[in-house]
């Protein structure tokens, strides 16, 4: 049950973020984690946050939920950043023993904490948690399609994806349903060394399996009698148009990207890292 | 507009198997906006048959025409299936679309409709099936009523011509069954749709104008409903049932030597006037012959002397159990209010109501895969809120969820008995006696050495039964242990199960269908809405109509046929649930007077 709720976290919304088209959503979040990552300059990343905080207002959803989606991450940004503090050489503010934290390393560590929680919360504001995995499915297959081209079976995959998010919380029910009835029949999957265990898991693995071989047969006759015959010529359902929002979105994402670029090497230096 | 000529068709002749005949030269046809049941048990080939017609198979020898078009005509095949609308029997597996609009346009999509004429057909569809509401719903949220009921809608969305329903009730529950009956009835009276349904529900047959029975790939009967079950014998033998009026009707017509026409008793009401007849001519004349009792799923039970016994050891104690489940949504739901009663040993305690009521919640409690938070469960005298007594008590409480043989996984039916003996690390001398025994009593010791992956649905069910049993459980519940089985695979089933109460063994069976938990229990247990409705003998439970509708469950049939001549005779006893029973009890109390 738990594990649902990590996969299908989209909060249904009518805001602003939750509006635009899935497309400039996905490559946005790309694109803001790339500029994010190499913004060297305080300013800069100033700016983002700025930007960061002023999406969050619009999309209306609870900070609670946004931090939720830093949790798992939370070690790596630790870890990253006490690198940072501990290694950088410079201007010693602190020492114990071996153990020195400089100026320098403060504000490296502070950056890279930055870096990270903003690309953490940039990426589970614009895909995670205001779109839903369907709209990421119709984005890929809208942006992936010149690949057809290049014989890359662009429906195929993205009907492969579309039926994965379909049957993913079925799966997690007959999977509970299963370590159930195997749990009832003796089976112990907390307890024993490591041999139990993965002998436990064959149990609820191997019917899992073949149920799901067996879905997957029902479902490839359904979809046929249903006059299925691959991507040749059927009507796209979901026909995805840019909108006024969609454009001035991206405008303000090209300049962020310039300001990286462009703009950072010719700032006067301040407190570069 | 469907027709089949002379059709065959066998399996596993092209993979170098043992080729099966599933159909054996079978010809019939299909008339416009006609609706034609077939009918025969698990494994006669009905379901070949319906995937004949839309060409998902093609025929060795005959020929298939739908509309004049042949199936094997690679270039109408699609013109064939989008006449021929198809819904299966498992509600999770037919499903393509993410949401229910979606579902709904994957047909039309794939007719290559332009897309405005797409939604508009979406709307359409989910406007006749009622659906509307849904619309932005994932299919995975709806109930398996509301699942199947999508998959008419998105073969309403291509226009068909005729709708095959492939057992496709079968895996529902009663209430969920008739209103998907009624939504196909419903369209059959609106457009000119014809339908072809298969199925082992005889209540659905009725509705049909035309039946053939299948047998081993072949019509071995054939006729409107009224001709095929006046002959309840034969349809019997073809491991089906009869409705009860009809056949207690019959019984009294046969006993009496009255003339009657088959369209007369067809009907419930019908069949009531018949034999209102019949005892009205005979009352003061001579007395009438008797029938020999012969045929019943295990002996009755003791009906009312469950709660003689006061001095039974009691192994399962609940008192005041509620549960609540936290939702998709975040919210709690009450799954369980305030449950309280208690089952003695040796006995066999049916657990009814319908689908949401609690039913599957109250027996996880006992044997603990469900901790209890608040109420205490006691099983065998020992209070399971201590962790460390659950892992303990699962050994002599055996569970089987609904469709257990979706759990199997060995290599071998042997292997799989074997696992639940194992796990309580028993001797290997042990865990083959106790295999062996398990094997033995729901007959399944001939195919001990095989994959349970290449056996039928219904040995698969006995299979997991049977590795229930191998850990020689002392009270053993049971969810639906006859879900989707044929009526003579289900009393086989029970009758089998029955004999393990002869053992010393407590059963607890939660079920939909009053009619037979009421002739196999010895008491029942009705849950609505999470709470105790009703507790006691199946008499008692069964006595007000009103009641049993208030919990959406059935009367027991040959019950309410009964019920219908308490004003000719008021010392009759009303507590028959069988037909065999009924017609006795009736010439019992003609010949009494």
């Amino acid at each position: 049950m738990k594990s649902r709720s990590m996969l299908g976290r989209s909060v249904p919304g009518t805001s602003l973020i939750h509006r635009l088209d899935a497309r400039v959503k996905f490559i946005g979040a790309i694109v803001l984690m790339v500029a994010t990552l190499s913004a060297r300059d305080v300013r800069i990343l100033a700016v983002f946050l700025l930007w960061t905080i002023t999406v969050m207002l619009i999309s209306r959803i609870k900070l609670k939920l946004i931090m939720r989606s830093v949790r798992p991450l939370l070690f790596i940004i630790i870890f990253a950043t006490l690198l940072h503090l501990f290694t950088v050489e410079g201007h010693v503010i602190l020492q114990l023993g071996t153990i020195k934290v400089t100026r320098e390393g403060l504000i490296s560590g502070g950056m890279t904490a930055l870096r990270l929680v903003l690309m953490v919360v940039n990426t589970s504001l614009f895909l995670t948690l205001t779109t839903t995995p369907l709209a990421i499915a119709d984005a890929l297959e809208s942006l992936l399609s010149p690949l057809r081209h290049l014989r890359f079976p662009v429906h195929e995959f993205a009907m492969m994806m579309s039926i994965a998010l379909r049957f993913v919380p079925t799966l997690l029910d007959e999977a509970d349903k299963i370590m159930k009835a195997q749990s009832s029949r003796g089976a112990d999957y907390d307890t024993g060394g490591p041999l139990r265990r993965i002998r436990g898991l064959v149990s609820i693995l191997v019917p899992l399996f073949i149920s799901s071989f067996r879905r997957a047969d029902d479902l490839a006759v359904a979809m046929e009698a249903r006059c299925y015959r691959g991507g040749v010529a059927r009507t796209r359902l979901h026909t995805l148009k840019l909108s006024v929002i969609d454009v001035i979105f991206s405008v303000i994402l090209i300049i962020m990207l310039l300001l990286v670029i462009v703009v950072e090497p010719y700032l006067p230096p301040l407190i570069a890292v | 507009m469907i027709h089949f000529k002379d059709v065959s068709y066998t399996y596993g002749a092209e993979e170098g198997q043992l080729p099966i005949r599933a159909v054996d030269h079978v010809s019939f046809h299909v008339k416009k906006g006609s609706h034609v049941a077939l009918l025969g048990r698990n494994g006669s080939g009905k379901s070949t048959i319906a995937r004949l017609i839309n060409g998902l198979l093609l025929p060795d020898e005959g020929s298939v025409l739908v509309n004049g078009m042949d199936t094997t005509d690679s270039l109408d095949i699609f013109e064939i299936r989008r006449i021929c609308g198809m819904v299966f029997q498992n509600p999770d597996n037919q499903l393509i679309g993410a949401t229910v609009a979606d579902d709904i346009a994957f047909g039309p999509c794939n007719l290559e409709l332009p897309i405005d004429e797409v939604n508009a057909r979406v709307d359409e569809a989910l406007r006749s099936s009622g659906l509307t509401a849904l619309r932005d719903r994932a299919p995975h949220n709806l109930s398996g009523g509301q699942k199947q009921k999508l998959a008419i809608a998105s073969i309403l969305a291509m226009e068909p011509e005729c709708i095959i329903l492939d057992e496709a009730t079968s895996m529902l529950d009663p209430m969920s069954r008739r209103s998907v009956m009624e939504l196909i009835l419903e369209l059959k009276e609106k457009s000119d749709i014809s339908i072809v349904q298969i199925t082992h529900h005889m209540e659905e047959a009725v509705l049909a104008d035309y039946v053939y029975v299948i047998s081993d790939g072949s019509i071995v009967l054939e006729g409107t409903p009224a001709e095929v079950f006046d002959q309840f014998e034969r349809v019997r033998a073809e491991g089906l049932s009869v409705p009860v009026h009809i056949e207690i009707a019959r019984r009294i017509a046969d006993t009496t030597d009255t003339y009657y026409r088959p369209e007369d008793i067809f009907s419930f009401e019908g069949a009531v006037s018949f034999v209102r007849g019949v005892i009205e001519s005979r009352t003061s004349s001579e007395s009438t012959g008797d029938l020999d009792a012969g045929y019943e799923i295990g002996e009755r039970r003791g009906v009312d002397n469950a709660s003689q016994d006061l001095d039974r050891e009691r192994v399962i104690e609940i008192s005041n159990l509620s549960f609540d489940y936290v939702s998709d949504a975040g919210e709690p739901v009450r799954a369980l209010e305030d449950v309280s009663f208690s089952v003695e040993k040796g006995e066999i305690l049916g657990i009814l109501g319908h689908t949401g009521s609690g039913k599957s919640t109250l027996i996880q409690h006992i044997n603990g895969i469900i901790p209890s938070k608040k109420g205490t469960v006691v099983v065998l005298g020992r209070d399971l809120s201590d962790r460390k007594t659950v892992r303990d008590i699962r050994r002599h409480v055996g569970l089987l969820f609904q469709y257990p043989e979706d759990q199997l996984f060995e290599e071998t039916v042997a292997l799989d008995i074997a696992f639940a003996p194992k796990q309580l690390n028993r001797t290997p001398k042990e865990v083959e006696r106790a295999v062996l025994s398990a094997a033995r009593r729901l007959g399944v010791e001939s195919i001990l050495h095989r994959s349970p992956f290449e056996l039928s649905g219904g040995q698969r069910r006995r299979v997991a039964i049977a590795g229930v049993l191998a850990a020689e459980p002392d009270i053993i519940m049971m969810d639906e242990p006859a879900a989707g089985l044929d009526p003579s695979g289900r009393d086989e089933l029970f009758s089998d199960l029955v004999t393990l109460v002869d053992e010393g063994a407590t059963l607890l069976i939660v079920s939909h269908d009053m009619e037979t938990m009421a002739c196999l229990c010895d008491r029942i247990l009705i849950l609505n809405n999470g709470k105790v409705a009703g507790y006691g003998t199946p008499r008692e439970m069964t006595s007000s109509a009103d009641f049993l509708q208030s919990v959406s469950l059935d009367i027991p049939s040959s019950k309410r046929f009964l019920n219908c001549f308490v004003d000719l005779f008021p010392g009759l006893d009303t507590n028959c649930y069988t037909a065999e029973e009924a017609a006795c009890a009736l010439l019992r109390a003609v010949a009494e007077g």
